[in-house]
């Protein structure tokens, strides 16, 4: 008999990972708790007022949260991410993270850090998430609240991180690079580095919204930054950089490698995660709201969501054959936003063309071959 | 209750854990604060690990699993093994006394 041993691991190094890919068992899954957020910010793609009566009533319940988690824990996953809208808006969260993590389930949890309070301090320090992730729109009132378009929301920011910090609770912090703050970028990043160690990461790309809301989606497009601005800045960043240097032979493919094929999705979605919307539809990626490409788990079951449902969405075609030739089949396609989900957004069809999209795409190639030299 | 581990002791999980049975693999998800280090969200076992865990039920002195798993790995001397085992499992909050 060996002796017994016990061995400790972050869940990155988690050894079944492979195992349980081979199997295409759900490793985790998103939970978006709400849709509502108490800040309004131009660039997001998901936030309802915090007093919409009605997105709060479709909302899916403790129970219903529980039970669907308690399936997918069964099923093998491991992590959940709590994000929203702003998940702290429901006044049952503590609830919800506690039954989450009473499920097994390795739990982080995104907010804008503007309705920490000390019971939250308290939830954190006691039961801990894996990341805790804040957003910072700026680092001046001004900015701040140019993007999030709520008075005194810059206060509340610093005052929820502070106490988040001061208590020793572990954040990360992470920022959009949007046409409202990005005269302020730099002063961010410098601000997110001293707080969280180091740690700091940036997301120039912008998704339209889930409601296809036309006001709201001019207000993202205009917080767009140009092509030319986005592979500027990832240049700029060393850490981004560095990631897309290392990875430039996988995004850059010479061979075009979904020619002769119409299938819709290439990507990884529905392979090995998933997400529940905070009206119990379940999606394959956070940016999937296609009509038929969502399944309501307040009448069926995720099993039959994972097993059955997500394997028909994965085998969609495309009959667009300007599409086929021309974005399925394009050499820098990793380099692009375009993706079956995105282009529903874009365009109201996932086989659809966004010339943003094949701008942006171009200029971080451009960017990439001068930097490395390669033709 | 703490004090040392002896085989007249009674262990089960604490609360502070949730064990999970993964593809036949004994998965431990630690629930509060201050079980391992910070970055290690998970605790795995090896076989004869899960073989001892299985019968750390809150009802079986140590020394009445250690007779369990004498049985089943036939001439093996166990007692010092399941003692540092549980030491560490404890030492951890993983498991905790019941008696």
């Amino acid at each position: 008999m060996d002796t017994p041993v016990v061995d400790s691991l972050n869940i990155s190094q988690f050894h079944l990972w492979k195992k349980l890919t081979r199997k295409r068992a759900p490793l985790g899954f998103t939970l978006e708790l709400t849709a509502r957020c108490n800040n309004d910010c131009r660039h997001c793609y998901i936030n309802l007022p915090a007093g919409d009566s009605r997105a709060a009533a479709d909302e899916l319940t403790l129970e219903e949260i529980l039970r669907i988690a308690g399936e997918a824990a069964e099923m093998g996953a491991l992590w959940c991410l709590i994000t929203g809208g702003e998940p702290l808006l429901r006044p049952d969260f503590s609830d919800v993270y506690l039954g989450l993590k009473r499920q097994g389930l390795v739990v982080s949890v995104f907010t804008n850090a503007t309705l920490i309070r000390d019971e939250h301090v308290e939830l954190f320090r006691q039961y801990p998430a894996k990341i805790l992730e804040v957003t910072a729109y700026g680092v001046t009132e001004a900015t701040y609240e140019a993007v999030t378009r709520r008075p005194g929301s810059f206060a509340a920011f610093r005052t929820g991180l502070d106490r988040l910090l001061v208590n020793g609770i572990p954040v990360r912090l992470k920022a959009m690079a949007l046409r409202s703050n990005v005269h302020e970028l730099s002063l961010i990043a410098e601000f997110c580095r001293s707080r969280t160690m180091g740690y700091y990461r940036f997301d120039p790309l912008l998704n339209l919204r889930f409601d296809r809301d036309p006001v709201r989606n001019a207000q993202i497009r205009e917080e767009r930054l140009s092509p030319d601005e986005i592979a500027a800045l990832e240049q700029s960043d060393p850490e981004r950089f560095r990631e897309l240097r290392n990875h430039c032979d996988e995004l850059i493919q010479s061979d075009l490698c979904h020619s002769g094929c119409d299938h819709l999705f290439h990507c990884g979605t529905g392979m090995g995660e998933f997400v529940v919307g905070y009206d119990g539809l379940f999606r394959l990626c956070g940016s999937l709201w296609a009509p038929g490409t969502t399944y309501d788990l307040r009448v069926g079951r995720l099993k039959q969501a994972w097993y059955e449902f997500a394997p028909q969405v994965r085998d969609l075609r495309s009959r667009n054959t300007a599409y086929l030739e021309t974005c399925h089949a394009c050499p820098i396609i990793d380099l692009c936003l375009s993706c079956p989900a995105h282009n529903y957004l874009e365009t109201g069809e996932m086989d659809g063309e966004t010339p943003y999209f094949c701008a942006v795409a171009h200029a971080r190639a451009e960017m990439l071959k001068t930097a490395t030299g390669r033709k | 209750m703490t004090g040392p581990v002896s085989l007249e002791k009674i262990y089960a999980p604490s609360d502070d854990i949730v064990a999970r049975e993964i593809e036949g693999e004994i998965i431990i998800v630690p629930l509060t604060a201050g079980i391992g280090n910070i970055d290690d969200e998970l605790f795995t076992l090896n076989e004869t690990g899960r073989a001892v865990w299985k019968l750390l039920d809150g009802k079986k002195s140590l020394r009445q699993v250690t007779e369990e798993l004498s049985e089943a790995y036939e001439g093996a001397e166990i007692d010092q093994d399941v003692l540092g085992f549980v030491s560490e499992l404890a030492k951890r909050r993983i498991l905790v006394e019941v008696s």
